[in-house]
């Protein structure tokens, strides 16, 4: 028995730290290509050159600015939504119980993105300076703030008796998805030119933007929400009985939820500020890792931040490299993997009877 | 002492517990039982404290239930709903070891207690295969498994487990075995409330029985006073006959053919 533990708490190790290194991987060889192709060892030099070691080795100058100013805040922004879109699609599914649950499908994503595209073209009037710190973080607040009212609207409608039911879940989501579609196109009708090329940006994602400016405030409140969410794990496993038998098994069900729904509306709020939505990283990761592994939420967690962070960092490879030196909106290839993949789970789910 | 007295429930303008006062004693068999539809379920949730809106007291080893924060309560009760059901793939190990959480003992001490009761439940021969592969009875097992868990590490303090219709569903062999365990797991200071359609189980097993009708109680009583043909025909509304077993002393009853208050037709044809 005490072997059976050990080597399933040796196994969770192994694979987050297999993750771990796939993602490091990932992030090195994503920072080497692209326009200006950049040796993966003149990455590495230039990145330990920033922590303060080999400082005796020169490197081209170019690649320099190229990775310091451009990939690397890029990179950085990459992998925090990964992860932000990863672990919250994983808590949100245990949550609500189903693995069909995923921000961008259950209209969180589009509650973000229609609160900020608002003040993006009504919020002229704010006597803000626009690209400020504080314009930037005002946008962060009112996604968060628009990701937050879209879940508790789906938790409310869809809960019956304690019980979550799907189809109204999945129903809300298509409502509260269309009526987020309404304001930013209300929004865009309303736009000038420079604002309208960003309603791309805000319907399929896109991880250009990065700048160390964006992240300054954005990259701690992400640390925080997903450090949040992976505290939660052990009480999401009682979840996934039912909220009466988490309750009766010690948890204090209604401040568990709302501290859950919190991080997670953080996690996609803010990520949906920096990047626009960015579909099906939710849905899919959590997905995968549940049928490699197992369903403990300890594992699934964890292993959704990394996960998650690595389907970005490819797919953003992929994003940047198949039409260079132009680039693909991010949401258009995760939308072609986790499109496909959502309609096989759908298939699975009603095979099973649980639609 | 699990104490409920003067519980009254209502939803909107429906009554489903009037008055109703219940006690579960350490050591002892509670069995609840009633017609579908008396509130058997209803009064379980509500000792549970799974709803907020009740009216009446329940006092849980000297202190009001109101008092016990969801993590104390969970120490003193655990309960078994009626049906579970898991959405994810666990193991049977996993979700025996969830009665555990709110405890913050070592891993050590968790696995010990896990082990003992999956071997006494018979749960351990299937431990690492997924909890969505197991037929009725085995879940029913496996989740009875998980209540245990949470109550089994002996304490100063009595605990108790509610049993919400703990063997629908199973057949007699498996009924047998999950009342036996529940009865069994009385010795070690724990009081057992469930609720129990088949009669005859009922009195086998229980030490005390509730009768309850329209969400009032009719009787209640130790077990075998309170088993008799009028207080079963006046919950149930149907006929019944109480016998003896020979052997062991326990009564048992058989139903009649012919209904309770057979329609007037009924009669002119006869």
């Amino acid at each position: 028995m005490n072997l059976i533990l050990a080597t399933r708490d040796y196994r969770t190790t192994l694979i987050l730290t297999g993750l771990s290194f796939c993602l490091i991987t990932a992030t090195l060889f994503s920072l080497s290509v692209g326009a200006v192709s950049i040796p993966v060892k003149d990455v590495a030099v230039i990145l330990l050159q920033k922590l303060g070691l080999f400082r005796s080795v020169t490197v081209e100058g170019m690649h320099e600015i190229v990775l310091s100013s451009i990939r690397l805040p890029r990179i950085i922004m990459t992998v925090l939504i990964g992860a932000s879109l990863g672990v919250s699609g994983s808590a949100l599914q245990a949550l609500f119980r189903n693995p069909l649950v995923e921000p961008s499908l259950i209209g969180v994503s589009g509650g973000s993105a229609s609160a900020v595209v608002m003040v993006i073209v009504f919020g002229s009037a704010l006597p803000l300076p626009v690209n400020g710190w504080l314009y930037h973080s005002l946008l962060q607040l009112v996604a968060f703030g628009g990701g937050m009212l879209a879940t508790f609207i789906v938790l409310k409608l869809s809960s019956q008796m304690g019980k979550t039911n799907i189809a109204i879940l999945i129903l809300t989501g298509v409502a509260l998805n269309a009526l987020a579609g309404a304001v930013i196109g209300l929004a865009i009708f309303y736009a000038d030119e420079n604002q309208l090329r960003t309603f791309t940006f805000w319907t399929l994602g896109d991880l250009g933007g990065a700048t160390w400016d964006k992240l300054t405030f954005a990259a701690p409140l992400l640390v925080t929400a997903c450090a949040g969410l992976l505290f939660f794990a052990p009480s999401l496993n009682l979840f996934s009985l039912g909220e009466a038998e988490a309750y009766h098994t010690g948890v204090n069900v209604e401040s568990t939820k709302r501290r859950i729904i919190i991080f997670a509306a953080l996690a996609v709020g803010i990520s949906v500020s920096l990047s626009g939505i960015i579909g099906f990283v939710g849905l899919v990761v959590p997905h995968v890792i549940r049928v490699s592994f197992h369903s403990d939420n300890r594992l699934v967690l964890p292993a959704s931040v990394l996960g998650g962070a690595l389907l970005l960092v490819l797919a953003d490879v992929i994003a940047r490299t198949v039409v260079s030196p132009s680039e693909l909106p991010i949401g258009v290839v995760t939308a072609l993997v986790g499109a496909p993949f959502f309609i096989g789970l759908l298939m699975n789910a009603k095979r099973k009877h649980e639609l | 002492m699990y104490q409920a007295s003067h519980l009254s429930y209502r939803v909107r303008e429906k009554i489903l517990l009037h008055d109703v006062s219940l006690a579960i004693a350490p050591g002892q068999f509670t069995a609840v039982v009633g017609p579908n539809g008396a509130g058997k379920s209803t009064l379980l949730k509500t000792m549970a404290l799974e709803y907020a809106g009740y009216h009446g007291d329940i006092v849980i080893n000297g202190k009001s239930a109101k008092a016990y924060s969801p993590r104390e309560l969970s120490f003193v009760r655990a309960v078994l709903p009626q049906s579970t059901t898991v959405q994810f793939a666990f193991t049977v190990e996993q979700i025996v070891a969830l009665g555990r959480h709110g405890y913050r003992s070592s891993r050590k001490e968790n696995e010990a207690i896990v082990d003992e009761v999956m071997a006494l439940t018979g749960t351990d021969v299937f431990r690492e295969r997924s909890y969505l592969t197991l037929s009725g009875g085995e879940k029913q097992r496996v989740q009875l498994a998980r209540v245990l868990v949470q109550v089994w590490e002996e304490t100063l303090y009595p605990r108790y487990m509610l049993l919400d219709e703990p063997t629908s569903s199973l057949d007699i062999a498996q009924q047998q075995h999950i009342f036996s365990l529940a009865k069994k797991v009385c010795e070690r200071n724990i009081g057992v409330m469930a609720i129990v359609h088949d009669l005859n189980q009922a009195v086998l097993f229980a030490d005390h029985l509730y009768f309850l009708r329209d969400g009032k109680l009719v009787a209640s009583g130790s077990a075998h006073d309170v088993f008799t043909k009028s207080i079963i025909e006046e919950t149930f509304c149907c006929r019944v006959n109480v016998y003896r077993d020979p052997c062991n002393n326990c009564p048992y009853i058989i139903p009649e053919r012919e209904v309770f208050a057979p329609s007037p037709s009924l009669v002119i044809e006869k």
